[in-house]
């Protein structure tokens, strides 16, 4: 990983001063790397006529108006601005793990706040919504140029909370959204899958587009504990002795099971869903978000 | 400790060791790993119950452990049995108390219990407490214990019997029961001057302390000291153990009515006879009995056999009974026996038995075989089958005894050296002065010591055959072995005068007819009122430092017996072997089940 890419690694990410810097960063990084991507010349559209001064860009002349009126005008373009975002964030007590340095809500923040910068840049209406089982912070969506800080803000402050309770805050906020816009959900999922699942259809039911990205430890991925333990819910506090090494597998298979679901059934009802491991780079999950959202455009 | 003790307490100190794996075990939960983590429904659920199987399972393992550990101090320790309720380590107050007929005076030993009930108060607390009554032989009637009640209980139900009294014996027993440990002796009795008399052994190893209770006996006793029919008149004796004259009434009694009464003046310690014309039964028992409220009880009756006795058979078997060596003394001792009616003595050569049938010759109560050298096949034979089919044979292995065809006539090779031994003076010592043949011996007037004998055969050690008497250089004298249903005594050396003078001894006659009686005591009716020695009438004591002056002490040294008896009866147990054993069971199923539990 080299020059501003490596800011996208989440540890390094991580060391970074504000929540601000740390979404520049991410983001500044992305689109460094986005210019050698097929994904150029996204998301500009025409405001309005400027007459030339000297020093334009000669191919941003309008000819047909200098036809028209034999006067220099040049085009101005001007990035998106009709596309409505809510960013929802678990902020559950589970999203507090780490096998690492950094937490799953350290993860996910740093996803949302990057997400934030870039949908700032692209002059896109954001919001946010913070929740376990119930909604810990909410900023309506809003493209003002102050609203970026606040979000910003409002997601350093943030602390992992209660239990987990997806369902709800999405029935809520899929009956408040009137307008044709997109959702990013960024959550463990640590919930009933079924109603998670419900939530989700309830925005595509009412057209709105949808991205889910599930975070996950590496140590929830792959379970490497040897010595025998009791392990508690973190949520829940329910404790389950047990010797890894007889229920690894197990394990495993449930985790995959429970990512499969999720991918397939999120899949048929027109959902995105990215899986992300805290210990991978966060411009996977930006990529996933440009492409949802050129799909959506 | 039920009995329980150890040959080397010591190690069970290592059974402290089993604190290791208790602390392993509650160090381990307090540092039991407890990881938080987002996922755990997602974990195979241990239900509830699984885990209290676990944790039953941890305890299961714990207790194993700690058996094993226990289990292992406790083999070294060395466990055996003893029988006891106390261990051996603990100090130990024996109480014994004197049950002989000196203490049957009336309130004698109602005082004689209270003194025990209040040694049982006064005994140290961190004493064992044992009781053992004792007479003619000391019996512990509560084995060594702590518990205290139990004492009590078997107190109350403590009589005076008919026996004699023998403090030696007393002490002996006593001491065995202390052994090498720390111990006191209290001795409740009535300090009866003969009680030092008989020729036992007994004593106390140093240290041991010895608190004498004194029974105050009567100020004097009536005894009525032998009762016998002579016609149609009854001829008793009584004696007076009294510091002044008495008249005392004697009746006598059959089928209980009174037949006969008469009074007899008796002088101060003096004695006296009185004939009681009565009009006796043909048969049964009389019963005589004098008027005593205050002496001794047992002493005031008598029984008195009625119809002749028949004479008990004794047959003796010779070499040549016309010559020197014809079983003369032996014959002649049973003679006086009973006033001459006891037993009747058959004499035969070894020729004649054969004569004999086999059913005639059952008739025997007893067979003394001194010489085998003329007896023939068939003779032998006899004899063999009699042995075997419950007879009972004295044998003498003197000269006439002719050592090739021994185990025919016998049915057992005894396993003894052809040659005679010659121990010039060499004098006879009884094993166990107890067994019956040689009780009257244990008074110093007919004392063993006196016996000399010339030649022996020696006579192998059999595991099967107890040593009744030994001669001074080590050799058995008198030997008891059962054959077949019978019973054989084989003394080795001779009894005509040839390889000893034993016959010439005075204390011949009472050796044989003692020997006599004890084979034959199967023949005879049981006596209807137990005879009594004469001397445990007379209630004259000693004061308490006499007492005290007289007790032999042994060295502690010799104690160390005890401990090798110890010693002996934890080599036959051998728990140790069961505990190691078990312990590695024990390990075992720790293996296994620690196994399945990682």
């Amino acid at each position: 990983m080299a020059g501003a890419a490596r800011y996208l690694d989440p540890a390094i990410i991580a060391r970074l001063g504000t929540i601000d810097l740390k979404a520049r960063a991410i983001v500044e990084g992305f689109l460094t790397g986005l210019h050698r991507s097929p994904y150029k010349g996204f998301s500009v559209e025409f405001a309005e006529y400027r007459q030339y001064l000297p020093g334009d860009d000669l191919a941003t002349l309008d000819w047909k108006v200098f036809a028209r009126s034999d006067r220099h005008f040049v085009k101005k373009y001007e990035e998106e601005t009709n596309l409505t975002c809510h960013l929802l964030l678990d902020v559950s007590r589970s999203m507090g793990y780490a096998s690492g340095e950094i937490t799953k809500l350290q993860y996910a923040s740093y996803l949302t706040g990057a997400l934030a910068y870039l949908m700032h840049r692209q002059r896109d209406a954001f919001g946010l919504i913070a929740f376990d089982d119930s909604i810990a912070a909410l900023l309506p969506a809003s493209a003002r140029s102050g609203h970026l800080h606040a979000v910003l803000l409002a997601l350093e402050r943030l602390q992992v909370g209660a239990g987990t309770d997806v369902a709800k805050p999405l029935h809520d906020l899929a009956a408040a959204v009137r307008k044709r816009g997109m959702v990013v959900l960024v959550s463990d999922l640590l919930d009933d899958p079924t109603r998670v699942l419900d939530g989700l259809k309830h925005f595509r039911y009412r057209g709105t587009d949808v991205i889910v990205f599930h975070i996950l430890d590496p140590y929830e991925r792959r379970f490497p504990f040897e010595q025998a333990a009791r392990f508690r819910d973190m949520e829940s506090g329910e404790e389950v002795m047990a010797v890894p090494g007889s229920i690894r597998a197990d394990y495993l298979e449930r985790m995959e099971a429970r990512i499969d679901f999720y991918r397939r059934e999120l899949g048929l009802a027109g959902i995105d869903y990215c899986l992300l491991e805290t210990s991978e780079p966060l411009e996977l999950g930006l990529m996933a978000y440009l492409m949802t959202r050129r799909r959506v455009l | 400790m039920l009995g329980v003790s150890f040959l080397s307490p010591l190690f069970l100190i290592a059974a402290a060791a089993a604190a290791v794996p208790i602390l392993l075990h509650l160090f381990h939960r307090k540092t039991e790993v407890v990881i938080d983590f987002p996922a755990v429904s997602l974990l195979t659920r241990v239900p509830v119950q699984q885990h209290r199987r676990r944790r039953l399972r941890e305890l299961v393992l714990l207790a194993l452990r700690v058996i094993a550990l226990v289990l292992l101090a406790i083999s070294f320790a060395r466990p055996y049995f003893n029988g006891g309720a106390a261990p051996d380590s603990a100090p130990l107050t024996v109480i014994a108390i004197d049950t002989s007929m000196s203490m049957s005076a009336p309130g004698q030993f109602d005082r004689a219990r209270e003194a025990a009930t209040r040694a049982i108060g006064a005994a140290p607390a961190a004493h064992a407490l044992a009781l053992m009554g004792f007479a003619d032989s000391a019996n512990v009637l509560v084995e060594p214990t702590t518990n205290r009640s139990a004492i009590s209980s078997v107190l109350s139900d403590m009589r005076p019997g008919d026996g004699g009294t023998r403090f030696r014996t007393a002490l002996g027993r006593a001491s065995e029961l202390i052994g090498a440990r720390d111990g006191r002796v209290v001795v409740i009795t009535d300090l009866q001057q003969a009680g030092w008399d008989a020729n036992d052994d007994g004593g106390l190893p140093d240290g041991v302390g010895v608190e004498v209770v004194r029974i105050a006996p009567p100020a004097a006793n009536l005894a009525l000291t032998s009762a016998e029919k002579r016609d149609r008149r009854i001829v008793a004796s009584i004696q007076n153990f009294g510091a002044a004259e008495v008249s005392v009434p004697v009746h006598v009694i059959a089928d209980g009515k009174e037949l006969a009464k008469a009074a007899v003046t008796i002088g101060a310690n003096g004695a006296a006879n009185v004939e009681i014309p009565a009009a006796l039964p043909d048969s049964g028992d009389a019963e005589v009995r004098i008027d005593d409220a205050t002496g001794y009880q047992p002493d005031n009756v008598r029984s008195v056999r009625l119809e002749a006795m028949p004479a008990i058979p004794i047959g003796i078997v010779v070499a040549d009974p016309t010559g020197a060596v014809g079983g003369l003394y032996v014959e002649r001792a049973l003679s006086v026996a009973g006033n001459g009616r006891e037993f009747d003595v058959d004499v035969r050569d070894g020729r004649d038995v054969a004569a004999r049938s086999g059913a005639d010759l059952s008739k025997v109560a007893a067979m003394y075989v001194l010489g085998t050298r003329t007896l023939d096949r068939p003779g032998r034979e006899l004899i063999k089958t009699y042995l075997a089919g419950g007879g009972q044979v004295f044998l003498a292995m003197g000269p006439d005894v002719d050592p090739g065809t021994l185990a025919d006539v016998l049915g057992v090779t005894l396993s003894f050296e052809d040659s005679a031994i010659k121990t010039p003076g060499a004098t006879m010592i009884a094993s166990d002065g107890r067994h019956p043949i040689f009780r009257p011996f244990l008074s110093p007037s007919g004392a063993l010591g006196d016996v000399q004998v010339e030649q022996h055969r020696r006579l192998n050690d059999q595991a099967d055959r107890t040593v009744l008497a030994r001669f001074s250089g080590g050799d058995a004298a008198l030997t008891e072995q059962a054959v077949g249903q019978g019973r054989l005594l084989v003394f080795t050396s001779d009894l005509d005068n040839q390889w000893s003078r034993f016959p010439l001894n005075p204390a011949f006659v009472p050796f044989s007819v003692e020997t006599a009686r004890y084979l034959t005591k199967g023949r005879r009716p049981a006596p209807v009122v137990a005879t009594m020695d004469v001397r445990e009438s007379n209630p004259a004591a000693i004061t308490v430092e006499e007492f005290t002056n007289a007790i032999e002490r042994t060295n502690r040294a010799a104690v160390r017996a005890a401990g090798h008896a110890a010693r002996d009866i934890e080599d036959r147990q051998r728990w140790w072997q069961v505990g190691l054993i078990v312990m590695l069971l024990a390990l075992s199923a720790e293996a296994l089940i620690g196994r399945r539990t990682t």
